[in-house]
């Protein structure tokens, strides 16, 4: 829209003035030093894209000069067997976890993976994300997307969209339906797993009639919109929105049964080899500077303090469900098996 | 002073037995070589005594010293030996002052000495203007020098030549035969020399030890092999050959249509019986008019029934009378015979090898 | 035994062979005991086999394994023979091209082949079938890569160099005699190939087939990236899947068995093939060879030689370039659309890639020149027979050959990740399973060089004084030079580009190129993967034209298996 266009260079200088006096949190010099004296800081996410990884981990180390932050981005499935396989082996390699499988954290608490840290940005943190929390502190919510309906509008009129999931199961969109896999995707299993709650397994059932385009990360859908390869999806909003920016024909429907919303917990191992500089990069996740970056990226915010672009909404404006923690870390390794059956792979 | 004993020397291979039970004593300086057809064990045997191949019976011992047995073998780098093999062997990648040092280098010798004694063999050979050639530059008879230089430089205890000439034309071959036979007597090592041409080995050789399948047949000095063969594969190996089987009866052996009383042979205590001789073509002379009847030689009719002039001498098949025998007589150029015509031969029952 | 008398060598040998039979014979035997184990007590069970074989999914899986390698051996032949024909017994014009562009379909690897073709025959949003959506107005393209027939093109493009490679060595030893026979009889062009030459080539165009179903079963790489959208699975993503959180290793090698047991079968079919005396008339320098002629038909060869290698090599290599630099590679070509960001993302942004750059050469070269050493003291010991039983060690030093990549990498993790020797996790555990995936590149080449090698040249060298190791050193490794540096490239290009071994025994720490490409397709973000895949290629042909200087531009022409 011409008008973001114009609007947008603007906001984001106000909010960074704004953020230029970002106060720092209580300690931070002395973390800092630690931080500096430590190996580079290797961090397994399944949180956003690759490009937002390389600008939060960019962002960093212009913020703390003399700290290294290395990323490696991957599914969450794929993040969870990378770290069980060092874990298991004896390696210390990572040392921050950012998954987006919220039952991935349970089990990392119970197997005694992760160090308590309770950040000093906490304050910063939306307030209805705080619940996201680990009472014990082993883990905090640093990220937060929505899981949406999305199209391509090039060949899908406004009007046409769908406006709730089950429109999807509509034969009108019989092979150009496009979906992640819960297999490799915390955001898609908390999806199925959601579905599964609202309308049953015959939502899938039914979904399977409509002959889906099947990836693996929920951002497959939106390279699958932008080829044209489908026309609708079960798709990210920040990916799509981004994505949407750089000039594709792709466009966001908030479900009127509501959008899934993921809030995604970051944990600090214990055998971490840079354990300073990943409490840094916890308290750095949860401050202004770094969602603001998230920000312009299209990733939502979960600092209190920092503002959605426009043409965005912001997640209090959304209508949203989800299913809840013990639903998600015993529902995800159900679906999969399901999914299999139904889908074939 | 004995150099080298083979004592019942064996070597199979699976089912195939090449060398069987091969004896044979060689003194310090003498010159022996192997001679028989290909096949018949001849360059096994070289191989053991090199240490490449073990024995699968009997032992080989220098100096009085095993150094091969069935069970454990002296390695070929500490026996001090040479050897010149039948492809030559130089290393391509090494010129051919580089080639003739190896040996020396591995023996540690100072740089300079090594040097002079390169340059110094070198000239023995007449190589030393091409000593920064590479072999690939080289020819056959060149390479062949190369080959000898380097196997002599290191002094060894003893040479080892496995059919050195015979990728070399005619001339060539003759010319270095002497040339091998030279250096044996520069240097007084103690030589093994195989092969499978009767010439070399009559020119080159002390003694010679002719071997069939696996076995020695003979071994003897040239002129005792060539003039008193001892099996009939010696005598057909070693020059052309009559042979004539007769049987002893009466005091007298009878051949075919013709007799010829037993003391007359060399040896007469040992003809009894089925006996088999080796006449030599040049052993037997041809007349148109009955010689004058002698001790020491027999007359015997005949026909010519072949005859082949070759310039250096005639070669007839001479039929003597009545009989189904094809004689072949070698005769002086000048000894001409027409086809069918009556001839007297005359031979000497002392140079009929009695052969077994 | 006197010590005098002992070859001191000996020790050295012993030694390499134990190296042999740890990389080769360790992994192999864990696999087998591993397939027996229970998980959990490590008693002796069947439950496993039970388990990879008691759901249908994954005897569809094995199925569709088979059927796809038959479907890319019958593709690639037709693809690879005519080919050969072409260039090896006729005159049709521009053979340096088509070579050329053989040659180019080596250095893609199969995966990168995968990626393009998506962008090619993406079902709605390909290049082909857009072209052809534009030229005819249809609603949309016909071609549907996400497809078992998409699947088997694609494999078929990068394993008919096989079938090319083994008919032309063959047809370039038969002499035009045979075929002047046949046409003094009568007999044209046509019934003349069909009737005589094809038939003399016959075991070398089976040879071909066998080694192209064996490589088509082992995949990985394509199938993954092809077949999982397609919603088809095969035994190697099945595999895979297996190794998903927690990796259940002892079904893994159950299932894996099967995959095994065939390629040994085929491995030893095709050998028996080969020697069979049928071929006697192509072993020797064959006799004198003309071309044949072919006036009009020469320009319809050309024209499918070309057409073969560019939906191998040209098409591919195209769009590749063309998403490597756009901005959306959608949006097709256009001066709009070109940016040099996505390299610079890769190479700048992402500091993965320069490690995994690293890695690659670093873990590439180090297995080369292993694998190389131990194939060439293995090949001396066995042609000098220093030890009994020395042919068995020529098998075992081949036996890789016959292990699917994806099964020797569970072999080596079954072997390697627990006591008493754990070298997962590190860098080593990748290098050996390249060198022993590729020991047998190296061994038949060390042995082709060592059967070339005059053995009376090292008796010069012992009996004047010199042991073994000496004669190594300083005759026979100086004259194997050459050859040797062939090798060695030989096994370098295939370990650089190596995926099936490499996706299960790598971490963060020891990422390569090919499996960050891999990691990367899970975003979908074709730029990005293209980039990646262009540095691939670049490297490769890089260590190509290396081969070419240090080894003669037929390096790669010797035919390594059989």
């Amino acid at each position: 829209m011409p008008i973001a266009r114009v609007l947008l260079p603007v906001a984001v200088t106000v909010l960074l003035a704004f953020g230029a006096h970002a106060h720092a949190f209580e300690g931070e010099p002395a973390l800092y030093e630690a931080a500096k004296k430590e190996k580079a800081l290797t961090w397994y996410t399944a949180h956003y894209n690759s490009e937002t990884a390389a600008a939060v981990c960019n962002g960093f180390q212009k913020k703390y000069p003399g700290v290294k932050c290395n990323y490696i981005r991957t599914t969450a499935q794929v993040a969870y067997q990378r770290l069980s396989q060092d874990q298991k082996a004896g390696i210390a390699q990572a040392s921050v976890i950012s998954s987006t499988d919220v039952g991935h954290y349970g089990r990392m608490k119970q197997d005694g993976w992760l160090q308590p840290y309770r950040p000093k940005n906490l304050s910063e943190l939306i307030d209805a994300f705080k619940s996201f929390n680990d009472p014990d502190g082993l883990y905090v919510a640093t990220a937060a997307g929505l899981v949406l309906i999305t199209y391509n509008t090039s060949v899908v009129s406004p009007a046409d969209a769908p406006k709730n999931w089950t429109d999807l199961l509509d034969p009108k969109w019989k092979g150009r339906v496009s979906i992640g896999h819960p297999g490799f995707s915390g955001y898609v299993g908390t999806w199925v797993v959601q579905m599964r709650k609202s309308y049953g397994w015959d939502f899938f059932k039914k979904l399977e009639l409509n002959k889906p385009r099947i990836g693996r990360s929920i951002n497959d859908t939106v390279t699958m919109l932008n080829a044209k390869e489908s026309w609708v999806a079960a798709g990210p909003s920040a990916t799509t929105l981004e994505s949407k920016d750089k000039g594709n024909p792709v466009a966001v429907v908030y479900p009127t049964d509501g959008a899934i919303l993921m809030v995604s917990p970051t944990g600090i191992l214990k055998n971490a080899p840079a354990p300073n500089a990943a409490k840094l990069f916890v308290e750095y996740l949860l401050s202004k500077d770094c969602n603001e970056i998230m920000v312009k990226m299209r990733q939502d915010s979960v600092n209190k303090h920092v503002k959605p672009l426009p043409g965005a909404k912001s997640l209090a404006e959304v209508k949203t469900i989800r299913p809840t923690y013990d639903e998600v870390e015993k529902g995800i390794p159900e679906v999969k098996e399901l999914f299999r059956d139904t889908f074939g792979i | 002073m004995t150099k080298l004993v083979l004592k019942n020397v064996t070597c199979r291979f699976g089912a195939v037995t090449a060398v069987d039970d091969f004896s044979l004593a060689m003194e310090q300086g003498e010159f022996v070589s192997l001679l028989g057809p290909s096949g018949c064990g001849k360059t096994t045997t070289l191989r053991m005594l090199a240490g490449l191949l073990h024995p699968t019976a009997g032992t080989i011992e220098m100096d009085g010293e095993v150094i091969s047995s069935p069970t454990s073998s002296l390695p070929p780098e500490k026996r001090n030996m040479s050897m010149i093999f039948q492809s030559y062997a130089i290393w391509p990648n090494m010129t051919v002052a580089q080639n003739v040092a190896f040996g020396l280098e591995v023996r540690r010798l100072p740089r300079p000495e090594i040097r002079a004694k390169v340059d110094q063999i070198l000239e023995v050979v007449q190589m030393a203007y091409l000593r920064d050639r590479y072999p690939a530059e080289l020819s056959g008879g060149q390479q062949q020098r190369v080959a000898l230089a380097r196997a002599i430089v290191v002094q060894p205890a003893v040479l080892l030549l496995d059919e050195p000439l015979s990728n070399l034309d005619a001339n060539l071959r003759e010319e270095m035969r002497y040339e091998i036979r030279r250096l044996h007597d520069e240097f007084h090592i103690t030589t093994v020399y195989v092969t499978h041409d009767q010439a070399e080995a009559m020119v080159t050789s002390d003694r010679i030890a002719v071997m069939h399948q696996g076995r020695i047949e003979q071994v003897d000095g040239p002129r005792v092999l060539y003039a008193r063969p001892r099996t009939r594969f010696v005598a057909g190996f070693i020059g052309r050959t009559n042979f004539l089987d007769g049987e002893v009866r009466g005091g007298e052996v009878v051949f075919d249509r013709f007799a010829i009383k037993v003391d007359r042979f060399a040896e007469p205590a040992a003809l009894r019986g089925r006996v088999s001789f080796s006449l030599r073509p040049q052993s037997i002379h041809l007349h148109r008019h009955p010689p004058s009847a002698s001790d020491s030689t027999c007359i015997i009719p005949g026909e010519i029934v072949q005859r082949a002039y070759l310039g250096e001498h005639w070669d007839y098949a001479v039929r003597p009378k009545e009989s189904a025998l094809a004689l072949r007589v070698t005769a002086r150029p000048h000894e001409v015979f027409e086809m069918n015509e009556h001839v007297w031969l005359e031979l000497d029952p002392r140079q009929m090898a009695h052969i077994r | 035994m006197r010590w005098r008398h002992l070859d001191k060598s000996l020790f050295v040998w012993v030694l390499l062979i134990g190296v042999l039979l740890v990389l080769v014979v360790n992994p192999l035997a864990r696999l087998l005991w591993a397939s027996f184990e229970h998980g959990a007590t490590g008693a002796f069970t069947l439950e496993n086999y039970a388990a990879a074989y008691g759901r249908w999914r994954y005897l569809e899986a094995l199925w569709n394994s088979l059927v796809l390698g038959l479907a890319v051996a019958v593709l690639g032949t037709v693809f690879g023979v005519p080919m050969a024909w072409a260039v090896s017994r006729t005159d049709m014009p521009a053979k340096g091209l088509v070579w050329a562009a053989i040659l180019g379909t080596f250095i893609v690897p199969s995966y990168l082949g995968a990626v393009a073709w998506i962008l090619l025959a993406g079902p709605n949003a390909g290049w082909l079938n857009r072209l052809y959506v534009w030229l005819t107005g249809a609603a949309s393209g016909p071609l549907n890569i996400y497809s078992m027939a998409g699947l088997v093109l694609v494999i078929a493009c990068y394993s008919f160099p096989y079938a090319f490679v083994f008919t032309r060595s063959a047809l370039d030893l038969i002499s035009s005699e045979m075929e002047d026979a046949a046409s003094t009889l009568g007999a044209g062009t046509l019934r003349t190939m069909l009737r005589v030459t094809l038939p003399l080539t016959l075991p070398a165009i089976l040879g071909a087939f066998i080694v192209e179903f064996l490589e088509a079963i082992a995949l990985f790489g394509a199938p993954a990236l092809i077949a999982l959208p397609a919603r088809f699975q095969v035994m190697t993503t099945m595999l895979w899947q297996f190794f998903e959180f927690p990796p259940k290793v002892q079904v893994a090698a159950a299932y894996s068995m099967p995959l095994l047991g065939i390629t040994v079968l085929l491995f030893w079919l095709q050998r028996r093939i080969i020697a069979r005396k049928g071929y006697v008339a192509l072993t020797g320098k064959g006799g004198e060879r003309r071309l044949i002629r072919l006036g009009g038909w020469r320009w319809v060869m050309l024209g499918y030689c070309l057409f073969v290698t560019s939906l191998s090599f040209f098409l591919p290599m195209l769009v590749v370039l063309q998403a490597a630099f756009a901005k959306a590679w959608g949006r097709g070509f256009g001066l709009d659309n070109i940016t040099l960001e996505n390299l610079r993302f890769v190479l700048i942004d992402q500091p993965i890639t320069r490690a995994a750059t690293l890695h690659t050469f670093v873990y590439g070269g180090t297995a080369a020149a292993i694998a190389l050493g131990l194939g060439l003291s293995i090949a001396y010991i066995v042609h000098r027979r220093l030890v009994p039983l020395g042919g068995a060690l020529a098998y075992i030093a081949m036996a890789p050959f016959v292990i699917p990549g994806i099964v020797l990498a569970i072999g080596f993790y079954a072997a390697y990740t627990t006591p008493p020797l754990v070298l997962y996790g590190g860098a080593w555990i990748l290098i050996l399973a390249f060198t022993t995936r590729f020991l047998p590149i190296a061994y038949a080449n060390s042995d082709a060089a060592i059967r070339s090698l005059n053995p009376e040249l090292e008796d010069a060298v012992r009996i004047l004084g010199g042991g073994r190791l000496l004669a190594m050193r300083r005759v026979v490794g100086p004259l194997l030079k050459r050859g040797l540096a062939g090798a060695f490239i030989l096994v370098f290009i295939p370990a650089t580009r190596e995926l099936s071994s490499a996706i299960f025994l790598y971490t963060t720490g020891t990422q390569v190129l090919s499996v960050l490409l891999f990691d990367k397709s899970d975003e979908g973000n074709f730029e990005i993967l293209s980039s990646i895949g262009l540095i691939l290629v670049v490297i490769t042909v890089a260590l190509v034209l290396a081969g070419f200087r240090l080894a003669g531009r037929d390096f790669m022409l010797k035919r390594t298996a059989s």
